[in-house]
């Protein structure tokens, strides 16, 4: 055993620590703060990348802290899907950190601004944490500081509707956590056990099934709010559209996939085995439920006209995706599931970048003004294009490819009418990212609205953006690294 | 017509939280699940492997600690968040509501709170550095520590709490609770375990006890010291708010 198997936990308790030294720099030299926000998170990442190779992708690194046996202690479980998501965890908040450092001054007040970095490591240290845990109640534990983080990074510009939209999230955010709560309560009671691991062997044999409907069916509500699943989204499209941008890029590209990533865990490393019976019927209505976001969620993008709200109500759609692939309970299903985490990820967080560099330079937010974008902000347009094409799912985009295994998935289930589905919200996607491209490139500016020569945003807030799209691109040339070995992952999940 | 729903929802809730009460094991029931499976070896080993004759500061410092960790970082988020909606109080000479209320503490309850604050305060530190023996520990210290800056605070004004207690003094302490953790993790790796091994396999068996034992007392230290601080930088940022929103006299 090399010293690499303390990688997973130094990656979650290095940003946490960083997060909790911050103030105390912020005090004595105010300048340096972002720089030294973006230091723990970088070490985390390396950590992360060091970290590729060593979990096979039917394997895990399981890790007792305190040396405790797992049921006794608590186990870190970092399985190829965790490191996986980890992965997508750091390099997104690394990219949007880069964005904000620039961004972020003109929406924070200047003695805000140590706070802010503050909640942004303690946000990503909690995404960390969560997916890379085998306890389900240290689950528990970082959803409160990811929750906890996300609802004041919401309010962080301060005016009296970032207030609102945060308020808004709150009251749907905290029953929430209470529904988690009580399920592993319930989980508990019946079992004895709080490690993952230890749960799904003691849930096969439990006799006590009504309990563990009920428990599973709080999971699917408690993180289904978290993940904005469609009748559970009220919060999203006000607190996404609201927020400032690299916050949103964090909250659209990253905490609603964590939440799904949640329910994968519980429904496969927890409930899966030997319990799938039991949870078939709440699988079912999810399946519907997804189904219905991924309509509803594409016809609310295009009656949308401000940009961060379209953004936001493509999220929803693409959070039904997501579930989708969960509920096909197929290898290809799961697998296209995980990679659409990672396409939507850099895709949407490449659109929310871009719609902060508007705000920025030009301090437009609706879709009419973007006419003739093209002229002033050349690269940050062609950027949006490219991210746009992944979101609607073109080749030779990573979105084409995630959309492919989702379909293989769920034809290979039988479930022909979700295929419909998720073909139907290519379709809306198409035109709710279409109808932008259309006006950034081929539509006349309105008068004065944009300068004829190029005047983008500065280079620190355009590098993230394009290091984004030119992912979405990466992974979807290149799926041949990864596909095979996440669909061997989900294999030895299912 | 959305009253109607959230009803229908909730009733739909509670009666399925009911259903499923009625179906759990019954409470105190020797023979439920949760008897069976972890409990016992805490029961019987606890004071043993953790050092710490009560049981439940072993769990959460020791069995749990990486909870426990967690939860400290909970508190201070709460804090963060507190400070990037309202800021922080000002450096310097504040004024706060109370400090300009018309109606002057009595005499009598400055006196007691005057003469009351150092003894709630060493009954605090007995709380925490008796955390592994006896009920209370970090947490509850903290509070208490917390509680009776709040007293005074109400009592004498932000002015004089924010003096004595200046922000130079909490920035740096807010965060060691979770800080004590780390280190605390750190040494765990170094001794030769895993992150937060408080029994490192490097020494020798019969130092292990004592450096099980100062372990707890730090980490319990750090928790109530951290907690304090947050609960008192919370209070202060929100007396300077409540300054914003009265009317001037």
């Amino acid at each position: 055993m090399g010293a690499y198997r303390h990688f997973p936990v130094l990656m979650i308790t290095i940003p946490m620590l960083g997060a909790v030294l911050l103030p105390f720099l912020g005090y004595l030299r105010k300048r340096w703060v972002a720089t030294a926000t973006l230091l723990p998170l970088a070490v985390s990442a390396v950590l992360g990348l060091l970290l590729i190779g060593r979990i096979p992708a039917d394997g895990y690194l399981s890790y007792e802290l305190g040396s405790w046996t797992p049921h006794f202690g608590i186990e870190i479980r970092v399985d190829y899907l965790g490191l996986f998501m980890m992965l997508i965890v750091c390099g997104i908040s690394l990219l949007a950190l880069v964005f904000s450092m620039r961004y972020i001054e003109r929406e924070v007040e200047g003695p805000k601004l140590t706070a802010f970095y503050v909640l942004f490591l303690l946000l990503s240290a909690a995404m960390l944490g969560f997916t890379a845990t085998g306890d389900i109640f240290n689950l528990f534990v970082f959803m409160e500081i990811l929750a906890l983080s996300s609802y004041a990074l919401v309010a962080v510009a301060g005016n009296r509707n970032a207030v609102r939209a945060a308020f808004k999230y709150l009251l749907m955010g905290a029953p929430s956590s209470i529904m988690v709560l009580l399920a592993i309560g319930f989980l508990y009671s019946v079992t004895g056990s709080l490690n993952m691991a230890d749960l799904s062997t003691r849930i096969a044999e439990s006799s006590y099934s009504e309990v563990l409907i009920v428990a599973y069916i709080l999971f699917v509500i408690g993180f289904g709010v978290k993940a904005a699943l469609f009748p559970m989204h009220m919060w999203l499209p006000d607190a996404h559209s609201i927020a400032p941008s690299p916050v949103s890029a964090m909250l659209s590209g990253l905490l609603v996939e964590v939440s799904a990533f949640a329910i994968i865990r519980v429904t496969f490393s927890v409930f899966g085995s030997g319990a799938e019976n039991l949870i078939g019927g709440t699988v079912d209505a999810l399946g519907i439920f997804a189904a219905a976001a991924v309509l509803f969620g594409g016809i609310m993008a295009i009656i949308q006209k401000d940009l961060k709200m379209m953004i936001a109500y493509s999220t929803i759609s693409h959070i039904g995706y997501i579930f989708l692939g969960i509920t096909a309970f197929t290898a290809e299903g799961l697998a296209g599931a995980m990679y659409h985490v990672l396409d939507h990820g850099l895709a949407k967080a490449c659109l929310f970048l871009c719609a902060g560099s508007f705000i920025y330079v030009k301090g437009y937010r609706r879709i009419d003004d973007l006419k003739g974008a093209w002229r002033q902000m050349p690269w940050t347009c062609f950027a949006f294009a490219v991210a746009s094409i992944s979101v609607i799912g073109v080749p030779p985009t990573a979105g084409f490819i995630s959309k492919w295994y989702l379909i293989l998935g769920n034809i290979e289930a039988g479930n022909y009418f979700y295929v419909f589905v998720l073909l139907s919200g290519s379709i809306l996607a198409a035109v709710y990212c279409f109808r932008v491209i259309y006006y950034m490139f081929f539509q006349p500016p309105k008068e004065g609205a944009w300068e004829s020569r190029t005047n983008e945003a500065s280079p620190s807030m355009l590098a993230p953006i394009w290091i984004l799209s030119f992912g979405t691109l990466f992974f979807g040339v290149f799926s041949y690294l990864l596909i095979p070995s996440l669909l061997k992952a989900a294999a030895f999940l299912l | 017509m959305k009253k109607i729903i959230s009803l229908l929802f909730i009733s739909a809730l509670g009666v399925l939280l009911l259903f499923v009460v009625a179906s759990m094991p019954r409470m105190g029931d020797p023979e439920s699940p949760t008897r069976e499976h972890v409990i016992p070896r805490y029961l019987e080993n606890a004071e043993e492997e953790t050092n710490s004759p009560n049981v439940i500061t072993g769990i959460i410092l020791n069995y749990r600690g990486y909870d426990t960790s967690g939860e400290v970082t909970v508190i201070f988020c709460a804090l963060a968040c507190v400070l990037a909606i309202l800021g922080r109080e000002k450096r310097g000479r504040i004024h706060s509501y109370v400090d300009r209320s018309p109606v002057p503490a009595s005499p009598v309850v400055k006196t007691m709170v005057r003469f009351l604050a150092p003894f709630i305060i060493l009954f605090s530190v007995y709380t925490i550095l008796h955390g592994e023996i006896s009920p209370g520990g970090g947490f509850q210290g903290g509070a208490i520590v917390g509680a009776s800056i709040i007293i005074f605070t109400t009592i004498f004004g932000l002015w004089e709490a924010s003096r004595r207690i200046p922000q130079k003094f909490r920035v740096p302490l807010e965060g060691s609770a979770f800080i004590i953790f780390f280190i605390v993790g750190i040494l765990g790796i170094v001794g030769g375990g895993n992150f937060l091994t408080y029994a490192w396999p490097n020494i020798a068996n019969n130092l292990q006890p004592s450096v099980v034992l100062w372990l707890t007392i730090i980490v319990e230290i750090g928790i109530g010291l951290g907690g304090a601080m947050v609960l008192i930088s919370i209070l202060f940022a929100m007396m300077r708010e409540e300054e914003a929103i009265a009317p001037t006299a």
